[in-house]
């Protein structure tokens, strides 16, 4: 059986974490697999590092803060070292839904692709949880980018809810984006030939705690992402892998 | 070109000359960075020394006082210069997630290994 890996990137995730983790270990109590944990704290100000360690949930303090991307990153360096066949991205704040964990990674169990996007979007019925209307216009244009770039249409270009194989596991611990990590590191990977397949999930909506994204910051996130599309699609890549 | 303008750049470019050569003196910065401000220092002492030349210059390239294109050149030292850097950060702070990322990693495994003793 494959050995699967959840990585949780927190950062201030006090109010959230626990309960994240309790829902994993009672789905791993009631179901046939069982997933690992890797929680990578991303240098919290707050009382989630003691948190971590009163309740014993597998984790990795970071040093110093180094946002989403880095924080990611050490969860693939972490499951590269430790020879894992599946790594999935998920959230600490209780937006994703541990059920759908099997969902998302029945595509690559069955080698059918290589990462799979736990998607919003693709089915509408699945998800209650849609976010707001500027963002998925935001979604919308990255995904009219990355369509440009690599000719496949991806619809949740910003989902955090990932899973990928052991070769994108190596590629990821190598070498991944310190910001704006899905949009890219999905074109990249199209880019180098790989598949990449979208799963509906559902998304609650968060439970505490503010989106690593504030509103303000959007137009300079649109024009940072969209550019880096643009560079990507522009760069070569060798063929095959 | 004006006498006082022209002992200002030629002290301009001494002071800087010294205070590359300080620097160096003391270790602050390898000798490779030390070049740039060298050369920044010759050229306005080159324009203190020989007005004439660069006034050729500015005529030939469109500029139509001097000292513009003096300013000119400087700007575009300058960018250059900061682009080198920007360039020169973003390394450094690639090799600083390594850093962390691995430095955190073996943390937690001497940390395993010695609860588990």
């Amino acid at each position: 059986m494959d050995k699967v890996l959840l990585i949780i990137p927190a950062y201030n995730e006090e109010k959230n974490i626990l309960r994240t983790y309790e829902e994993i270990v009672n789905y791993n109590k009631h179901s046939k697999e069982k997933y690992d944990v890797i929680v990578i704290n991303d240098g919290s100000k707050d009382k989630t590092k003691e948190i971590l360690e009163k309740n014993n949930i597998p984790h990795i303090n970071l040093l110093q803060n180094l946002g989403i991307g880095g924080a990611v990153q050490t969860g693939y360096k972490f499951a590269f070292y430790n020879d894992y066949d599946i790594a999935v991205q998920f959230d600490g704040d209780g937006q994703h839904d541990i059920n759908y964990v099997k969902n998302i990674i029945t595509p690559i169990i069955n080698k059918k692709c290589d990462l799979v996007i736990g998607s919003r979007y693709i089915d509408k019925e699945t998800s209650s949880f849609k976010s707001t209307k500027a963002r998925q216009i935001g979604i919308n244009i990255i995904s009219k980018f990355i369509k440009i770039a690599t000719r496949k249409k991806i619809y949740d270009t910003t989902s955090g809810f990932r899973a990928c194989n052991k070769k994108i596991i190596e590629s990821f611990a190598k070498n991944y984006p310190v910001e704006y990590p899905e949009p890219i590191t999905t074109t990249e990977i199209l880019k180098q030939g790989y598949k990449i397949e979208e799963v509906p999930v559902n998304m609650k909506e968060r439970l505490g705690g503010k989106s690593s994204i504030r509103a303000w910051k959007n137009f300079y996130y649109m024009i940072n992402v969209c550019l880096s599309i643009l560079m990507i699609s522009i760069r070569r890549y060798k063929d095959g892998r | 070109m004006d006498v006082k303008l022209k002992i200002s750049l030629f002290v301009f470019s001494i002071i800087l000359f010294i205070i590359t050569t300080s620097i160096l003196k003391k270790g602050r910065i390898p000798i490779k960075y030390s070049l740039l401000w060298y050369f920044f220092a010759i050229i306005i002492l080159l324009t203190s020394v020989f007005p004439n030349f660069f006034s050729w210059i500015a005529s030939i390239v469109g500029f139509e006082v001097m000292s513009n294109l003096i300013i000119a050149i400087f700007i575009g030292l300058l960018i250059f210069l900061t682009m080198a850097l920007t360039i020169m950060v973003a390394g450094q702070n690639k090799k600083t997630i390594l850093l962390i990322q691995e430095l955190s990693i073996v943390k937690k495994e001497l940390e395993e290994k010695s609860k588990n003793k």
